[in-house]
């Protein structure tokens, strides 16, 4: 489902350059939950990004579904993270002027996507009685919660997780990764940028990265 | 899929303050605009009653009168056809505007000295205020000396060669020539003094404003001579260059203060908007990462940005407005009573102010979306 093809991505800043991403190659087969760990500033995030159509490599290739995401106009690229990618951030980046129900129904970009399934999505998740409330009222817990459900709002085929349990405690850590494992086994294809090891008993596969570089899978063969 | 008008009414109902502060701004920013217009057209009516009030500044009189004789009587022992008044006025493109024919001439009332003046009707340009009070037949007004010396007041009646004449207005003391004088109207003052359709001076004003550095007075005599060699014309220099200097200073400053107040009042309405857009950078970095297309997070900023521009543009005129009515008085003295309030503002700033909210909030905002999702969200 996922291709890299020597994925290189560079950043040019004021105090010079940083190679985020160095020749990355790597594939991810549909329905797996794949985590990626690696020290802060190895690329983790850069790479979920790339995954995710948000971030043009300065060179190589990057396929989901056979698409070469960044072949397309912003215009598809765009279109296609709506219907087919999820997006979970670190920082949650729930609008702080909709209320939660809004926000999951922010989320939704096809046909079909309503308040309904808003709704249920959030009682699922344990929010049916946050419905109407702003952000800034709830949990950090059920702020990433409401997050997630907005990535699972057009239920797509792919969800990508920056360090979802970042400013979380271990009970709503756990719970976080309980609900995401629910959307893996009914098929959907997870990667899961995180700093712990809270997420490998639910992974399929561990990617190690290091200063750019896909280091190793867990228990597996070296992808680089 | 949310309504983009719910979502705008959501963010401004959320950032109220900030909404109310944007609109304040607008307002303010309108309103010094709206006032500043409103009293630059009462300036400029202002100057041209002050100026007015200066006076004429030109005399042209016969080419045959003696210069030295007629500053020394005040008026020239010539005449000459009061013909020559029309001839000029229906000369297009010349530097004479308020065109009165004048005769005086010294005569004696009861054993007393005075100047008797006849005044023709005043010849003004298109959509100009004649320059004085026209006097109907058989009236005068007399100078305070005049009525103080030969004990006329207002409605009593004398004679002059048998032409019946009755006071309406004494003047006040002016502590010049006026003092002496008795004003009727020309064809009057003609047959007392037997002199029927003869004037010896033609008033007027320049209208050519010119800097201290040029001589306007070749320019008037120029045209003069084209058009009426039997007479000459003399400036009134002092009066001329007060009221070139007091036009020319208005007309700068206004030329200075539009400028500048526009340039002050837009960078404040424009950095403010800027800077709300720059505040919402990672929400338009979260809807691209949604899948939303470039318009829609384009009118979601826009929207709210016209929003703010067109309720500062409403508050602004009235302010400006309320502003100029009620200290525009107590500037201007004379005109200030014919300030009002000017509906065709209000159409330019309901235009203007949301197009200028709207582009200044759209440079940060397509800054944002052309950028990588990512990009945009890590700016947060």
């Amino acid at each position: 489902m996922i291709e890299l093809d020597d994925v290189t991505r560079v950043y040019h800043g004021s105090r010079g350059t940083v190679l985020a991403l160095e020749d990355v190659t790597l594939r991810i087969e549909r329905g797996q939950f794949v985590t990626v760990r690696g020290p802060s500033g190895c690329g983790k995030s850069t790479l979920l990004m790339t995954i995710g159509g948000m971030l043009r490599p300065t060179r190589g290739t990057v396929r989901v579904d056979g698409v070469d995401l960044y072949a397309c106009s912003a215009r598809q690229r765009a279109a296609f993270r709506a219907q087919r990618i999820g997006f979970v951030f670190q920082m949650f980046h729930l609008v702080p002027y909709l209320s939660v129900l809004d926000n999951v129904v922010l989320g939704g970009r096809v046909a079909g996507a309503d308040r309904r399934r808003a709704s249920e999505l959030l009682e699922r998740l344990g929010l049916s009685h946050r419905l109407r409330h702003k952000p800034s009222e709830l949990s950090i817990g059920e702020r990433q919660r409401a997050a997630i459900a907005r990535a699972m709002m057009n239920e797509p085929d792919l969800i990508l997780a920056d360090e979802p349990t970042g400013n979380l405690d271990p009970d709503n850590a756990k719970q976080v990764f309980e609900i995401l494992s629910a959307y893996h086994r009914g098929g959907g294809t997870l990667v899961v940028v995180t700093h712990g090891d809270m997420a490998d008993g639910y992974a399929d596969r561990v990617i190690q990265m290091r200063a750019g570089r896909v280091m190793t899978e867990a228990g597996a063969s070296v992808m680089r | 899929m949310l309504n983009l008008a719910t979502m705008i009414v959501r963010e401004v109902s959320h950032a109220k303050v900030n909404f109310l502060l944007s609109v304040v701004a607008s307002a303010a920013a309108v309103g010094l605009c709206v006032a500043l217009a409103m009293t630059s057209e009462a300036s400029q009516r202002e100057t041209r009653r002050v100026t007015r009030d200066l006076g004429f500044n030109l005399r042209i009189i016969p080419r045959e009168a003696d210069e030295f004789d007629f500053y020394n009587l005040g008026y020239s022992q010539h005449t000459m056809p009061e013909e020559f008044v029309h001839r000029m006025a229906q000369h297009e493109n010349l530097s004479y505007e308020h065109l009165v024919a004048t005769l005086q001439q010294r005569v004696e009332i009861n054993g007393v000295s005075v100047i008797l003046v006849g005044v023709a009707p005043s010849i003004s340009g298109e959509n100009k205020q004649p320059m004085q009070y026209e006097i109907p037949p058989g009236e005068v007004q007399i100078g305070y000396q005049v009525g103080k010396r030969l004990w006329l007041k207002r409605g009593d009646t004398f004679e002059i060669n048998g032409v019946k004449l009755t006071v309406t207005r004494v003047a006040f003391e002016k502590g010049d020539i006026e003092d002496v004088t008795i004003q009727g109207r020309l064809s009057d003052v003609q047959q007392a003094l037997n002199l029927p359709g003869r004037i010896n001076e033609i008033r007027a004003i320049d209208c050519l404003c010119l800097t201290a550095d040029k001589d306007p007075v070749r320019i008037l005599r120029d045209e003069l001579e084209r058009l009426l060699p039997e007479a000459k014309v003399f400036l009134q220099s002092a009066k001329a260059d007060a009221r070139a200097k007091q036009r020319q200073m208005v007309e700068k400053y206004a030329a200075f203060m539009t400028p500048v107040l526009l340039v002050v009042c837009g960078a404040l309405v424009g950095v403010l908007s800027f800077l709300n857009v720059r505040q919402r950078t990672s929400e338009i970095g979260l809807m691209r990462a949604l899948g939303y297309g470039s318009s829609r997070i384009a009118t979601l900023i826009l929207g709210r940005a016209m929003l703010v521009g067109l309720l500062g543009a409403v508050v602004g005129y009235g302010l400006g407005t309320w502003l100029a009515l009620q200290y525009g008085p107590g500037i201007f003295q004379v005109t200030g009573g014919s300030i009002r309030a000017t509906p065709w503002l209000l159409g330019v700033a309901v235009v203007v102010t949301p197009l200028f909210t709207a582009v200044a909030s759209a440079i940060p905002a397509v800054a944002a979306v052309a950028q990588d999702p990512a990009v945009t969200l890590r700016a947060d």
